[in-house]
């Protein structure tokens, strides 16, 4: 029996085949490859990209997990595929996004417009868990706030693409589209051939182009020192964070390999103190300096916000970051775009009850089983409750919650994310997965590598595609079809979102040359 | 290079050289005492009798005979392979320490070459599969002849891929270091156990030849043999000393000799070759406390000559040697590794 012979839909959208149980056309060649191979010859791939896995010591850590600590990320073998034309749209939206949030935190950590304006009830921007207080009125270099951002989207039952969630502190896993797609070519090349699909490749050169551009200015044209900083071998995302670093060519550090001396950073090396002018750091504002966040912080470096402030490190993704991120605030980044760029927002938010607002609250509190709860500020799958999945207990531990704090929980709909065809014991079985783009937000431009990382939830039924929560991982394959010459219309209007960034970027340097901003980042 | 990264490739050269010094120890000594002759009081052939007789002894000289009778009772062969190559428990067991190896290259493997990082991974994991019952079941010797491969393949790697820069020059040190020590440590208690009862350096001189068991006599050669096989050294020597093993040759091989790749001597000038080349680079330190102690490690051993040391006593020789390697290791974490 050839593979896929017993693949069921179920019902739900499938990534791979329409409801008629063809495959769609952008994997029709894909699929004849893979049935072209018998079942045992795609198990021992299998078998063969796990070992590699395991091997290169691809992992991750669990938290809570004395034994056994590194887990191998599953990766399942089948790509998941996305049409260029559908691509162009989505790199177009990703951009209309983080163009305007980037816009938003320059604002909300300057002049406050769109709160004095009402769009955003100010309230809740300035009650954000990750609102930095200590930030107002300090200029990251370039007015940029977030160099890296990770969109989390997902595709609901009709086929439409909605952004679940932005990530614009430490996004992770760039490193496993990486390593993916090396190893699914060693493992199926002949998948790829005369695919065309789009390299992904270039994403550490983008990323260093990008750091090396934030040079302070004592570097003067001389080559930049650039570091990134690692919480250490125990954190979950160690192996990318190391793995960046190797891909780019920086030093690894730690906060205990760093330390201040008269506002400038040091590393300590075995030939004395060495300057460091850029940071990519993968440690979270409240471990990031003990003398201005959490004190109890071993992983931060005292003093290293105030050389910050003084200009003398550049720091990505900059700080405070986190408050664009909230999920409450998530509900108005469509308001967000419009106030900032005039436009609809491109790619649809997925819809979004506030339990701070009495109206949304008794829906809430009336429907907890049917809606997804979601805590503000948690992620990796914690602090949520999937309501039709849920126990009363559990539903009524949320309630208490939301009662007892509001402002923390957001609720949706729950989506029935499509799904993609996964290895499950002997079987192709569908899986729900996800799409996490990766958007690098430079001086000049912004780059999205094609693609992404696809997640997959591996448990039956589940729709949780955290790695945390049994998810894996799967290649990602942005795809030209027949006759594609690319997207004209989204070319243009990519064109005029650059054009509205760089006339906002002109009017800060401008700004800044009459000098209102310098004199306000004294220490605090 | 950051300080952390210097120390733990610093490490990674000492575990991985430490894990090749035990897999040829108990190696050596499993097979020596497979063949050596029934030592005198003991009247049985039987095997089972025999067996706690034959690593006693590498217990007391390894050092671990105390961790060992703390959780074993009795020196069966499986046991004690067990306690060397596997145990958990043991920090000094070829799983332990490659571990060690294998987590401080985890921390730096952007530092490394990921073909290093991949070979002491997979080494690991494949050790993490094994236990000692395989082991005797299969070939012990292949074993621990697999282990050596590791540590070798590893050199080899290093070899070919890394920079000539400061990362390899602190594996190389870490490597070097160590070797220098584990050398002079199983001459030291291999000596020792080719002397039981006659331990000092007078009668050491005085019964040279009088017994078969005495030194010079054929148990002698034997264990001298033995010495020099636990470190490779075995035809080397022969094609610098002709005429046949006697212990000032086998001092002078293994301590003084420069061009022996595991000699004392080597191993002390090649860490002396790395911290030069270190301080060489932009902004070395120099003159620290460190290279003052090789560099008077490296006269004595280039000026002194191997019967002098016999004289003096071999022993103490040995001793003052490891404890000077030892003082080395602590200057060079004060010097570059933690300030």
């Amino acid at each position: 029996m050839a593979l896929f012979d017993r693949y069921q839909t179920d019902g739900f959208y499938d990534e791979m085949f329409q409801p008629d149980g063809q495959p769609r056309p952008h994997y029709r060649r894909l699929y004849q490859r893979i049935r072209a191979m018998s079942g045992e010859d795609f198990r021992r791939r299998c078998q063969l990209a796990d070992l590699t896995l395991v091997n290169q010591g691809i992992t991750f850590a669990v938290y809570g997990n004395e034994e056994g600590v590194e887990k191998a990320f599953p990766f399942d073998l089948i790509p998941r595929i996305i049409p260029a034309e559908e691509w162009d749209h989505i790199e177009l939206g990703l951009k209309q996004r983080l163009v305007a949030l980037n816009l938003f935190l320059y604002d909300v950590y300057h002049d406050q417009k769109i709160l004095n304006d009402g769009v955003v009830p100010r309230e809740l921007v300035l009650g954000a868990a990750n609102y930095r207080r200590e930030f107002q009125g300090a200029d990251p270099p370039h007015g940029i706030y977030v160099h890296i951002c990770g969109s989390d989207l997902i595709r609901d039952g009709e086929g439409v693409l909605r952004v679940l969630e932005d990530n614009l502190r430490t996004p992770s896993g760039v490193s496993y589209v990486l390593e993916n797609r090396i190893i699914l070519t060693r493992v199926m090349p002949q998948l790829f051939r005369d695919m065309s699909v789009k390299p992904v490749d270039h994403y550490p050169v983008a990323l260093l182009k990008n750091l090396r551009a934030l040079a302070p200015a004592h570097c003067a044209g001389s080559e930049p020192t650039i570091g990134l900083l690692t919480p250490g071998v125990y954190n979950s995302a160690y192996f990318e964070h190391s793995f960046l670093a190797q891909q780019l060519g920086i030093q690894l550090v730690e906060g205990r390999d760093l330390f201040v001396d008269d506002n400038q950073v040091f590393m300590k090396t075995t030939r004395g103190p060495q300057r460091l002018d850029v940071i990519y750091r993968r440690v979270d504002d409240d471990f990031l300096d003990p003398m201005v966040f959490r004190q109890d912080s071993v992983l931060g470096v005292p003093g290293l916000i105030n050389a910050y402030r003084a200009g003398n490190v550049a720091l990505a993704n900059s700080i405070g970051t986190g408050v664009a991120d909230d999920k409450v605030i998530y509900a108005y980044v469509p308001r967000i775009i419009k106030y900032y760029l005039g436009e609809e927002a491109i790619i649809p938010n997925v819809d979004t009850f506030l339990a701070w607002q009495p109206s949304d609250y008794s829906y809430i509190m009336n429907n907890l089983d049917k809606l997804v709860i979601k805590a503000a500020n948690e992620s990796g799958g914690y602090g949520m409750l999937i309501g039709p999945q849920s126990t009363r207990a559990e539903q009524a531990e949320f309630a208490d919650k939301i009662r007892a704090n509001p402002r923390n929980y957001i609720a949706q709909p729950l989506i029935a994310l499509s799904r993609s065809p996964a290895m499950i014991g002997d079987n192709f079985e569908g899986r729900h997965v996800d799409l996490r783009p990766y958007i690098l937000y430079g001086v000049d431009d912004i780059t999205i590598i094609p693609g992404g990382l696809t997640r997959v939830a591996l448990r039956k039924g589940s729709y949780v595609v955290n790695s945390s929560q049994g998810g894996g991982s799967k290649d990602t394959w942005v795809l030209p079809g027949e006759g594609y010459a690319g997207n004209a219309g989204a070319m243009q209007k990519a064109d005029e979102i650059m054009s509205a960034l760089s006339l906002f970027q002109h009017q800060r340097q401008e700004q800044s040359e009459f000098g209102s901003i310098s004199t306000q980042m004294g220490v605090q | 290079m950051l300080c952390r990264d210097a120390d733990s490739c610093f490490w990674i050269g000492r575990y991985v050289e430490r894990v090749e010094a035990t897999a040829r120890m108990v190696d050596v000594h499993y097979h020596a005492a497979l063949e050596s002759p029934i030592p005198p009081g003991v009247n049985t052939v039987e095997d089972a009798d025999l067996e706690p007789i034959r690593w006693q002894s590498l217990l007391a000289i390894s050092g671990s005979d105390e961790d060992f009778y703390k959780r074993y009772t009795s020196e069966n062969d499986r046991d004690v392979l067990h306690f060397f190559s596997f145990d958990t428990l043991n920090p000094n067991s070829i799983l332990s320490t490659w571990k060690l190896a294998r987590d401080n290259a985890r921390s730096i493997r952007e530092q490394i070459a990921s073909e290093m990082w991949e070979s002491l991974n997979a080494t690991y994991l494949s050790l993490k599969g094994m236990d000692a019952d395989q082991v005797l079941a299969a070939s012990p010797h292949e074993f621990f002849n697999s282990v050596k491969n590791s540590s070798h393949l590893l050199q080899g790697i290093l070899n070919r891929t890394m920079l000539m820069g400061e990362a390899r020059d602190w594996l190389d040190a870490g490597r070097f270091l160590e070797r220098a020590c584990q050398t002079a440590r199983l001459l030291d208690v291999k000596y020792h156990d080719l002397l039981p009862v006659q331990a000092d350096t007078d009668t050491f001189a005085r019964t040279a030849g009088a017994s078969a068991y005495g030194v010079g006599g054929a148990i002698d050669a034997h264990g001298w043999m033995a010495v020099l096989k636990s470190v490779s050294a075995l035809e080397m020597y022969r094609k610098t000393h002709r005429d046949g093993i006697k212990p000032a040759n086998v001092v002078d091989f293994l301590v003084l000799c420069p061009s022996f790749p595991a000699s004392v001597k080597h191993g002390i000038g090649r860490v002396e070759g790395c911290l030069k080349r270190i301080r060489d680079g932009a902004g070395g330190k120099t003159g620290t406390e460190a290279e003052r102690l090789i560099g008077r490690l490296v006269a004595d051993l280039t000026y002194t000559r191997p019967d002098e040391i016999i004289e003096a006593g071999l022993h103490e020789f040995l001793e003052n040697v490891q404890e000077r390697c030892d003082s080395i290791g602590s200057a060079i974490h004060r010097s570059y590794l933690s300030y």
